[in-house]
């Protein structure tokens, strides 16, 4: 064990990125048939972990099952043995690698007989890494509407996983609220959306359409291109709102709400508060 | 005010009252006698458009609602179309007096258009919340009352109301409605009611801003429940469409009415008494203001406080599936409906696991 001191912006920005980030492995490595080919065959636990002496097993995880081609996640759960598994010596470790902070490497646990295997996972990771890091759009039209993907399930996942972990703001604001959902879309790609549903405490994070009826309000892009211009923070709001690119479907006032806690995922994921 | 975080762009596009304004400019290029007239709330009032292209047409009394309604009276007297726009509150109660004797008693041709009705200027205070206006021009002989659920059926009731003689009483939002209705084309006739939604198990009747609400519990109800939710949208309160109420009554045998108003003497009222005179037996309830004051707050937050929101009207009908449910009853060769009283239990259990 070790004597580092986590603070409560340390739990939360794991948990943003043991439960919300890591699992977009699974999206990447579906959306790109070079890598997900690398799978097709494949049985193996692949587990990413932190040491942390107060959490119930001694370490934060999140694993993934592959068979055959299928992919399941599992987080705040410990697989007792993975096959291969990435261990960080403490939680700022693993928040400053995934950060890009820093590279503070992992022990590496597995590798060496399931080689193939881990180097395919390792490719996921880097493309997931890479296009969630990017300041720039990527050029192919593929790889943007991933990005824009990766952000919209990433970021009412990050706000619901906040509410979970108590962030104070987050949780205030979950606590007082009837059933409502929070959508983000852009038209003409459904499987791009995503939604937040909360109900007096609880949350829950979802993909696609939101089921049960017309979201209390949905943040909608006209196009993929003008999305990421708004997730990578090169375009403002108002001006995007004025020319219609983007429109608030709803409920304008609690439109404010929703962008203070994208980013407050935002900033978790970045570690900014340790900057 | 606290809180104000929409931007400009949308309280333009939103604005139902912006709506109305630009209804009337069309109604005003088709016909010289249509005039405006307002108590110093011409922006508010979203009028300013028909200001600009007919100043000699747009009258401003300043802040003199009986005046108003008075001289507005006079107009219709003379011959023209006045359109009438001030809040609710003080078309309904600062002005009752000249709205009952100057405008109703002599059945002039004047068109009343009341804003930022109900709730739903919220961080404005009770003072301009207009709960009761309802209670009030419902009760006035020769005054018809139209309750739009969006600014498209806006719209369509300012033209329905301009293409009928006599006065009318259109009651709209402070604006940033929810969009019901995709285009104007679903057949508003003043006095009908729309179905916006079929079903045999309950019915909810709706108006204004409920409607929407309505209608996303009805997709709650089916998704989560099971129940079939039938969803009148009753935007004309008088002449109201009895037939759609018997009939719900007769289908469902349990109607919900819910109103941005206080449950005394509105939609919920107006509906009660329509399947009382028919003798209908069914289980009854109404969701508004309670014989209270609403808090003051955003409109949405204020929906759900006063029990008018999705979240209250799946909760009543859920509770009210509860209690009663319709059962065949056969005897001599003849069926006949009749309600069971039990305890059905709908409680749905829900996951809130994140998706990953």
């Amino acid at each position: 064990m070790n004597d580092v001191i986590i603070t409560q912006d340390d739990l939360y920005a794991a948990r943003i990125f043991f439960n919300s980030a890591l699992p977009l492995l699974k999206v990447v490595i579906q959306s790109k048939p070079e890598i997900s080919a690398k799978f097709r065959n494949k049985r193996f636990v692949f587990q990413i972990s932190a040491l942390y002496n107060k959490a119930p097993d001694g370490k934060m995880a999140t694993y993934f099952i592959f068979n055959k081609g299928d992919i399941t996640v599992k987080v705040s759960e410990i697989h007792p043995k993975p096959d291969i598994e990435l261990v960080f010596p403490d939680l700022k470790k693993f928040i400053v690698f995934f950060s890009g902070k820093g590279t503070p490497l992992p022990k590496m646990k597995g590798v060496v007989t399931h080689f193939g295997a881990f180097v395919a996972a390792l490719k996921g990771l880097l493309a997931m890494a890479k296009l969630l890091g990017a300041t720039d759009a990527p050029t192919d039209q593929a790889d943007q509407e991933l990005c824009v993907k990766l952000f919209f399930y990433l970021l009412p996942n990050g706000i619901s996983q906040l509410n979970k972990a108590g962030q104070e703001k987050v949780r205030d604001f979950v606590l007082k609220s009837p059933d409502r959902a929070y959508a983000f879309a852009v038209t003409g790609y459904p499987e791009l959306n995503s939604y937040i549903r909360v109900k007096e405490g609880n949350s829950k994070a979802g993909r696609g359409e939101y089921p049960r009826c017309k979201p209390f309000l949905t943040l909608r892009f006209d196009s993929v291109i003008h999305a990421l211009d708004i997730l990578m923070g090169k375009g403002d709001m108002v001006d995007y709102m004025a020319n219609k690119y983007l429109t608030v479907e709803g409920a304008p006032e609690f439109a404010g709400t929703v962008g203070e806690f994208m980013l407050l995922v935002a900033s978790y994921a970045k570690a900014a508060y340790m900057d | 005010m606290g809180g104000m975080n929409y931007t400009v762009v949308d309280s333009k596009r939103l604005a139902t009252a912006e709506i109305y304004g630009k209804t009337l400019v069309e109604l005003g290029e088709k016909d010289k006698r249509v005039v405006a007239l307002t108590a110093d709330l011409a922006k508010s009032t979203k009028i300013g458009d028909f200001k600009e292209k007919f100043p000699d047409r747009f009258f401003n009394v300043g802040i003199a609602e009986q005046n108003l309604f008075g001289i507005a009276a006079g107009m219709a007297k003379a011959g023209l179309i006045p359109f009438i726009s001030t809040f609710s509150v003080f078309a309904s109660l600062r002005a009752t007096d000249q709205l009952h004797t100057d405008i109703c008693y002599q059945n002039v041709n004047v068109k009343i258009i009341g804003t930022h009705s109900g709730t739903s200027y919220g961080q404005a205070g009770s003072t301009h919340h207009a709960i009761e206006d309802i209670a009030v021009v419902r009760s006035l002989v020769n005054l018809k009352v139209i309750v739009p659920a969006d600014g498209i059926e806006t719209a369509n009731a300012v033209r329905a109301a301009y293409a009928t003689d006599g006065p009318v009483y259109i009651r709209i939002n402070r604006g940033f409605d929810q969009t019901v209705y995709a285009d104007e084309n679903y057949g508003f006739e003043l006095g009908k009611g729309v179905l916006m939604n079929d079903g045999n198990d309950i019915t909810v009747i709706a108006n204004g801003s409920c409607v929407f609400q309505a209608v996303q519990a009805a997709k709650i109800l089916e998704h989560d429940y099971g129940i079939h939710a039938r969803i009148i949208n009753l935007h004309t309160i008088k002449p109201i469409d009895k037939e759609i109420i018997l009939k719900a009554a007769e289908d469902t045998r349990r109607i919900i009415t819910v109103e941005d108003h206080t449950v005394l003497g509105g939609l919920g009222t107006a509906v009660g008494e329509v399947i009382l005179e028919h003798g209908r037996a069914c289980a009854f309830k109404k969701l508004g203001l309670n014989d209270c004051f609403s808090a003051i707050g955003f409109h949405e937050d204020l929906m759900h406080i006063n029990g008018i929101d999705t979240d209250s009207i799946v909760k009543n009908a859920v509770d009210m599936m509860k209690h009663a449910h319709v059962v065949e009853i056969t005897a001599e060769g003849k069926t006949t409906k009749a309600l069971k009283f039990d305890d059905r239990n709908f409680e749905a259990e829900i996951d809130w696991t994140d998706e990953v």
